[in-house]
């Protein structure tokens, strides 16, 4: 079991900053958790503060229904991976590993036997008599992996377990801990700055900004329907566009753009005509954009392109909204699309891919319901 | 040119910028260590200076047969272990606590480096005040309190002892400081590590701190070490090796043999025994740094 349940946390510094402001989040037996949000956001000391590392300020946080508040670190029966892995430098791997089974009395060869399946599951058993020191990066991480694993406890708490790794191996070590999850069960949260790993390994993301969550949901969920603009021009790369502009009547008109543009066909007239007269931030993700209008929802708008980025699978271009000198940007189209930089070209849109968010406080406005 | 020309270009030119400073060092260290090397093998007293009279080790077979030599090897080593050893376990204790102080560190550092700041002789000088029998506010105070005044540097049995006192009021802070700067420079993340995997304090000492702070620990102990071994000033200035020879330091004996009894070529003798024993020391001391990059 492992229900991990926070209730209106917040974590208070002496020097007057609140590094968690009342957070509340029901982590479910078993599920892999995603704490996301850029460095500083406060998702590190939310899961200090569930592993008993950080003293909580106000709030509960609550283990399969117990309160945990005061409980020590050694009794929550928790594990941790930290960042740098944090292994005892001056002890082999198999003493690392069985370090903490020591400390609570577990018979010797219950221990050595933990410790050969451990090791057997991450491919470790060739490493069990070296020295942290003499091991790679990716080693490493598996060792720290490892003495969490032993321990069998109630969840695992990933603290940007995967950031030190190199590009390749991260992505290994991604598929490799869902996979892990999947056989084990047992609760992971897991945090990082990395939108990928939240989209690729989460089952929920939540998303923290400021102290604050801002957004929980799953990954296509919170991808589709961004509760404001940070979330939206946090997740996915490149990230969703977002310009300032009125919706005026019918007509959109970005700001510093003289020129009018129509902001969609009837149909999404329509659905914006609540809207009209409001200041708002419009948003698009550069993955909506298409070489041919898709239906009678379809949007036309000239983009004077400033550079071409080719990908490959795909071309990456950013352009000026409405000719040169708009708003800049990022549209992501086929790899067989053809475009050169000062080149002016009709890219066309779904109305109804539009996201808009109110302009002063940037959450998302109610979005006409997809056909 | 070839690579080899530039090689042995950069090397001579090497060479010509550290000769000032080798020839600086030959003239003022090694032409005194080799001089009086070449003196032990002679017999040179200042009584009759005739050292040209070559007498090979009969010199280092006095010195060794010698047994009040013996016997100050012996006081040496004793007074080096008690100082070392007790100078270490207090200043491990006062860097564990003041690891963990948050508020005031320069201030309480400021205090601790005040008597290592001082100049031995003035520190024999005020303690030898502090403890006179009659006049000293050491045995003031005891008497004050209703305890006997205890004779601090004339008695055989408390004498060494409170020289080692003395060494340790002056020289803790240098353990101290040392330590404290390993311990300060520990990873953090071992011990939250640690606390998640159930360790006490007690188990992350034994543990954690211990095994991690070896190297610094072991570096500290043997620079302390030398240092103790050389012991003088305090000697010269507390004591004068008295009473008796209750305090009697070799390197106080070695001063003593060259310019009280002025035996020179004896007191060479007894220098490069004791100045091998301390290369002996400074040489595990230098491996086991080179050991640890």
């Amino acid at each position: 079991m492992g229900r991990i349940e926070l209730d209106a946390i917040t974590k208070s510094y002496a020097s007057g900053v609140d590094a968690v402001r009342d957070v509340s989040l029901d982590i479910r037996d078993g599920e892999f958790m995603i704490l996301l949000g850029p460095s500083g956001c406060g998702k590190s000391t939310t899961l200090r503060m569930i592993a008993g590392l950080e003293s909580i300020t106000s709030g509960e946080i609550r283990i399969d229904g117990h309160r945990v508040n005061e409980v020590d670190p050694a009794d929550r029966n928790i594990a941790i991976v930290f960042q740098n892995y944090a292994l005892y430098p001056h002890m082999t791997v198999r003493a690392n590993l069985g370090f903490g089974l020591k400390l609570r009395h577990v018979p010797a060869d219950e221990i050595e036997r933990r410790i050969g399946a451990i090791a057997a599951t991450l491919g470790i058993a060739a490493l069990l008599d070296r020295k942290p020191a003499q091991l790679s990066g990716g080693q490493r991480q598996r060792v720290a992996l490892g003495r969490a694993l032993v321990r069998e406890p109630r969840a695992f708490l990933l603290d940007e377990p995967l950031s030190n790794l190199d590009a390749k191996l991260r992505a290994a070590m991604r598929t490799e801990l869902v996979k892990l999850h999947r056989k084990l069960g047992t609760t992971i949260v897991h945090v990082t700055h990395d939108q990928v790993e939240a989209m690729t390994m989460g089952e929920r993301i939540c998303i923290m900004k400021d102290g604050r969550i801002v957004q929980v949901g799953r990954p296509l969920e919170v991808y589709r329907n961004p509760a404001d603009t940070f979330v939206a021009s946090f997740l996915a790369s490149p990230p969703m566009n977002l310009i300032a502009g009125r919706l005026d009547n019918l007509k959109w008109r970005p700001r510093g753009v003289g020129r009018r543009r129509d902001a969609s066909g009837d149909a999404g007239a329509a659905a914006f005509a609540a809207l009209a007269g409001r200041e708002v931030t419009l948003g698009f993700r550069p993955e909506d954009f298409h070489r041919a209008p898709t239906g009678d929802t379809s949007t036309a708008i000239s983009a004077h392109v400033v550079a071409v980025e080719t990908l490959g699978p795909e071309v990456i271009l950013v352009a000026e909204l409405g000719g040169r000198g708009g708003p800049e940007f990022m549209a992501r189209m086929p790899g067989d699309f053809e475009a050169r930089p000062d080149q002016v070209l009709d890219l066309h849109f779904d109305a109804r891919d539009l996201h808009v968010f109110d302009a002063a406080s940037g959450r998302a406005l109610p979005r006409p319901a997809r056909v | 040119m070839s690579l080899q020309t530039i090689d042995s270009r950069d090397r001579a030119f090497g060479w010509l910028l550290s000769l000032p400073a080798l020839l600086a060092l030959f003239v003022v260290i090694l032409f005194p260590v080799l001089w009086a090397g070449w003196t032990s093998l002679h017999d040179y007293t200042l009584i009759a200076p005739n050292f040209d009279t070559f007498t090979g080790s009969a010199n280092y077979q006095k010195a060794v047969a010698s047994g009040e030599f013996r016997h100050t090897l012996w006081l040496t080593a004793f007074f080096v272990l008690a100082v070392v050893a007790l100078e270490f376990l207090l200043g491990f204790l006062v860097a564990l606590m003041l690891n963990e102080v948050e508020r005031f560190k320069p201030i309480y550092y400021g205090i601790l480096l005040c008597p290592l700041l001082m100049n031995p002789v003035i520190v024999g000088l005020i303690w030898r005040m502090f403890l006179h029998p009659q006049l000293g506010i050491v045995n003031y105070l005891l008497v004050s309190v209703g305890l006997p005044a205890v004779n601090w540097l004339g008695d055989t049995k408390v004498a060494l002892w409170t020289i080692v006192l003395v060494d340790i009021w002056h020289q803790v802070s240098f353990m101290i400081v040392l330590l404290l700067a390993g311990l300060s420079a520990l990873p953090r993340e071992p011990y939250e590590a640690a606390r998640v995997d159930g360790a006490s304090a007690l188990q992350c000492f034994w543990h954690i701190t211990l095994p991690l702070m070896r190297p610094v620990i072991i570096v500290t102990l043997l620079i302390r070490l030398i240092f103790a071994v050389k012991t003088y000033d305090l000697i010269y200035i507390m004591t004068r090796g008295g009473p008796g020879i209750a305090t009697d330091l070799v390197s106080y004996f070695i001063y003593r043999t060259a310019f009280v009894s002025l035996d020179i070529g004896l007191a060479s003798a007894m220098s490069i025994v004791l100045l091998a024993v301390i290369l002996g020391l400074t040489a595990y001391l230098y491996r086991y740094m080179r050991s640890l990059a």
